[in-house]
């Protein structure tokens, strides 16, 4: 390739390099938010440039990460007594009345239990009718119990769908929360992890992401006064050192220890009050019959809106089609019982059923025991759950780190210093050291800088505060390539070459060292890459592309250069 | 300018032994430590809950401390973090009891109340015990593959007399950066695990640019010349050495001064890195390779060469 196709070569490459820094030095992409919020029309030589600058991470800009686990077994067992809910109502209108399913431990299959009289040969039918090919029959019925088998391929689908179910939920909420450049990722096939950079209230925003949105309406049993219950279960945390909490788990633990005391086919929860800071101030027992008469996923809709007279927030909701006629079908066998509406197991709200409602439509008022802003933020929080649908599983926190930004501008305007000032140094010695030369090194250590940013801008990879030390180490291994090369060349003019031959001598003896060398550093980082996590993970990709950037600036641009001086300008001496 | 003007012929080989001595009792007390005292392992590593404030005004550890036991959290530790103006404390709970989420917001608001209202919390780092274990072993699993991987590069460009001595100088690189943390106590996180990773590379990369010199000499090569060869190579590099040595432990001095109290141990690692990288290519490297050198003909005749 001739000398000047390879000028033009680098001049053209530095271009593109500054034509891709440009929304980052001049804060593109936030002045189009701000118009877009204004809703101002953008300049139109905004889109000349790319749309988006320098990606920061989150030690850099403030924000959440989070990893949480999908309890996927959950999830999978909620599908399956959905399941048997279905087919336990079929079997009721059918005359065929199921008392009671069980599940394997597995969740790999279901037995259903039948009062002795009923015709077991026309419920097995039904069952396989609304089933087909889900469920195969395991063994003949024994006394009035049938055992299926769940396929087991469906359960490994299942398990895979509820992992993309519940990232594509978490990415509607946020989306919808109205958040900048919010990540959501899958991890292995349990997990998901979560990036939200710049977000100012976090725990407002990991709240709607967590918040498992089941609905559920059951019946209130009233077979224990709320006293009795309260004794049984005070009784069954004394006796197994339970501490007084009331997170799901613990209501989950508290239930499996108070079975035997609770009449058959009931289970206890609680109606919890509390205060600003969250806590639990107050938590009225509650005896709920177990059948789930309607759920979440059968509503067509949920709006927030505010009561006439006391401007109170309630939201609304409307039934589709197999909700409405489930809440028809319940409202009108238990009028003058209590209707309990539970979120995410706990009691909403439990109003008397007046009379039957087949209109498809319900309200759920919420006790205001907070300030009235808190309560409707709270009721648009929920009313924004129910619409987006509730998460199939519940999530687990599992790690999670959140920065300030204040920590976040602090950090980046000291590592932004540092890299100033060690440029600044490395640059003052290169010219002392090797003169002219030197002042070429120093271009390509400034060309190296460039690119590493534009880089990394273009493949919007991110930037993170490990990532910005190892620019700065870079800069000193950009020194090692040139030196090694320059040092090369002053042997060879010191021994009596002439120009050209110390030229080609010192980048040909030079390049395979640092070859060598460069491509060391470049394994750790791609090994870096592939075990760490997070920041790790922006160290290692900004050091492999430091390096590599390297590797062009410091061999082929200075050569380029040199070429062009000694063949193009022929120069008698070299200034090195 | 230069510093050395022509090439100098410094005995390094000579007192090799003396330093293989020095850098043997180096790793032996490092191991010691680690084995002892054990790495102050960070929550990346350990699970838990670490919560960053910075406070209005100065705010004293024992206080801190003091306050946090009577909300019933007595074995925590709290660390000044940066310089003492900046009033920045970092509370470690590293086995905690309850749920890890809710651990920020009991704290924040007694803090707040005590020592003013705009006691800010900067930063919460949350791992579960099973992500702290998991990074454990995979942190180790990075190191010990990229060693590996390093073994393997060198066998392949360079002939096999090389490689034990450029493994050497690697192991004994990082076990000193181990051995450092681990006699002071500083914490070891995620981000120093990524500076020993590079430091594998750097020091390689230092040992690689001395080898190839002496595998441009490799016809002077024989048992009884080897130790000159090694020695001239050495010399004949000391410039590129002594500069980018000196270069690149500026640029991370400078990080270590200005970079901001996040990154002063990671810039630490780096400084004993590159200082015991330079220093191990010379004097274990080079040792190891002409030990290798010395000893292969006495193998060869003892275990008969293989037809």
């Amino acid at each position: 390739m001739s000398l000047r196709w390879k000028l033009w070569g680098i001049v053209l490459s530095l271009a593109a390099a500054l034509y891709l820094l440009v929304p980052t030095f001049f804060h593109l992409p936030e002045q189009r938010q701000t118009f877009v919020e204004q809703e101002k029309p953008v300049p139109w030589y905004f889109d000349l440039f790319p749309s988006k600058g320098l990606n920061l991470g989150l030690d850099l800009r403030g924000g959440v990460y989070i990893e949480m686990e999908v309890l996927v077994e959950e999830g999978i067992k909620a599908k399956l007594d959905n399941l048997a809910q279905d087919i336990q109502r079929d079997l009721e209108k059918q005359g065929t009345p199921m008392l009671q399913w069980s599940l394997g431990e597995n969740f790999d299959r279901i037995e259903f239990k039948f009062a002795p009289e009923t015709d077991i040969a026309s419920a097995f039918q039904t069952i396989s009718r609304a089933t087909p090919g889900l469920l195969t029959k395991e063994g003949p019925a024994t006394d009035g119990k049938i055992a299926f088998r769940v396929v087991e391929g469906d359960i490994a689908q299942w398990k895979l769908d509820i992992l993309n179910q519940a990232v594509q939920s978490v990415r509607n909420r946020i989306d919808a929360y109205g958040l900048t450049e919010p990540t959501v990722q899958k991890q292995g096939n349990r997990r998901l992890i979560v990036e939200l950079p710049g977000v100012k209230d976090t725990e407002r925003a990991l709240e709607i992401i967590k918040k498992g949105g089941k609905l559920e309406f059951k019946i209130v049993n009233e077979a224990l006064s709320p006293t009795a219950l309260g004794d049984i279960i005070a009784k069954t945390r004394e006796e197994n050192n339970l501490p007084i909490r009331y997170s799901f788990d613990d209501l989950k633990r508290l239930n499996e220890l108070m079975a035997p005391s609770l009449p058959e086919g009931t289970e206890a929860t609680f109606e919890l009050g509390r205060d600003e800071m969250g806590k639990v101030i107050r938590a009225q027992p509650f005896l709920l019959d177990k059948t789930v008469y309607v759920t979440g996923d059968m509503l067509d809709d949920a709006q927030l809106q505010r009561e006439g007279r006391t401007n109170k927030p309630y939201v609304a909701l409307t039934f589709n089609k197999t909700g409405g006629k489930n809440f028809g079908d319940v409202t009108t066998k238990h009028v003058k019982d209590r209707l309990a509406i539970l979120l995410d197991g706990f009691v909403m709200s439990d109003p008397v059923i007046q009379e039957p409602i087949r209109n498809g439509r319900a309200t759920i008022t919420l006790t205001i025991t907070q300030s009235l802003e808190q309560t409707l933020a709270e009721a648009k929080d929920l009313t924004f759950v129910l619409q987006e649908g509730a998460l199939p599983a519940r999530l687990q926190e599992v790690t999670k780190t959140v920065i300030g930004p204040s920590l976040g501008a602090d950090s980046i305007q000291k590592s932004l210093w540092s890299l100033i000032w060690a440029t600044l140094a490395v640059v003052v010695f290169m010219l002392i050291y090797y003169r002219l030369s030197g002042v070429l090194a120093n271009l390509a250590l400034l060309a190296n800088g460039l690119f590493i940013f534009a880089i990394l801008a273009m493949f919007q990879a991110t930037l993170t505060l490990p990532g910005m030390a190892g620019i700065v180490l870079t800069i000193g291994m950009a020194v090692d390539a040139n030196v090694l090369i320059f040092e090369r060349i002053r042997e060879e003019l010191r021994s009596g070459q002439t120009l050209q031959n110390a030229l080609n001598a010192g980048y040909g003896n030079a390049v395979r060292a640092i070859m060598d060398s460069n491509l060391t550093t470049i394994i750790a980082g791609i090994i870096l890459y592939q075990f760490g996590t997070g920041p790790i993970k922006g160290f290692a990709v900004t050091l492999m592309i430091g390096l590599v950037c390297n590797l062009f600036t410091a061999v082929i641009m200075t050569r380029v250069v040199f070429e062009y001086f000694i063949f193009g300008k022929r120069i008698e001496r070299l200034s090195i | 300018m230069k510093f050395i003007d022509k090439t100098p012929r410094i005995p390094f080989m000579k007192h090799r032994f003396l330093f293989l001595v020095v850098s043997l009792l180096l790793m032996g007390g490092s191991l010691f430590s680690v084995a002892t005292r054990g790495l102050n392992f960070g929550t990346d590593f350990l699970g838990g809950v670490k919560l960053q404030y910075r406070f209005p005004t100065g705010a004293a550890e024992g206080e801190v401390h003091a306050l946090l036991e009577k909300m019933g959290m007595p074995g925590v530790s709290v660390i000044r973090f940066g310089d003492a103006s900046e009033n920045r404390l970092a509370i470690k709970i590293s086995h905690p009891k309850e749920a890890i989420e809710s651990y920020g917001k009991t704290i924040t608001p007694e803090l707040q109340k005590a020592f003013g209202a705009e006691t800010l919390l900067e930063m919460e780092e949350t791992v579960g015990a099973k992500v702290g274990e998991e990074l454990k072993r995979k942190g180790i699993l990075a190191v010990l593959f990229s060693l590996f991987c390093m073994l393997v590069y060198v066998g392949f460009r360079f002939d096999f007399h090389f490689a034990p001595g450029a493994m050497a100088a690697l192991f004994h690189d990082v076990i000193v950066v181990l051995g450092v943390f681990s006699f002071f106590g500083i914490e070891f996180d995620l981000t120093i695990l990524a500076a020993c990773l590079t430091i594998v590379g750097y020091s390689l990369n230092d040992t690689i640019i001395i080898f190839d010199r002496v595998r441009e000499h490799a016809k002077l090569v024989t048992p009884a010349t080897v130790e000159e060869v090694v020695n001239t190579s050495v010399n004949e590099t000391l410039s590129r050495t002594m500069i980018t040595s000196l270069t690149t432990l500026a640029v991370v001095v400078i990080l270590f001064c200005f970079g901001g109290a996040t990154l002063r141990d990671f810039s630490l690692a780096m400084i004993l890195g590159i200082v015991f990288g330079t220093y191990s290519t010379i004097f274990i490297s080079c040792t190891a390779y002409i030990g290798m050198v010395q000893i292969s003909p006495k193998l060869e005749k003892r275990f008969g060469k293989q037809s």
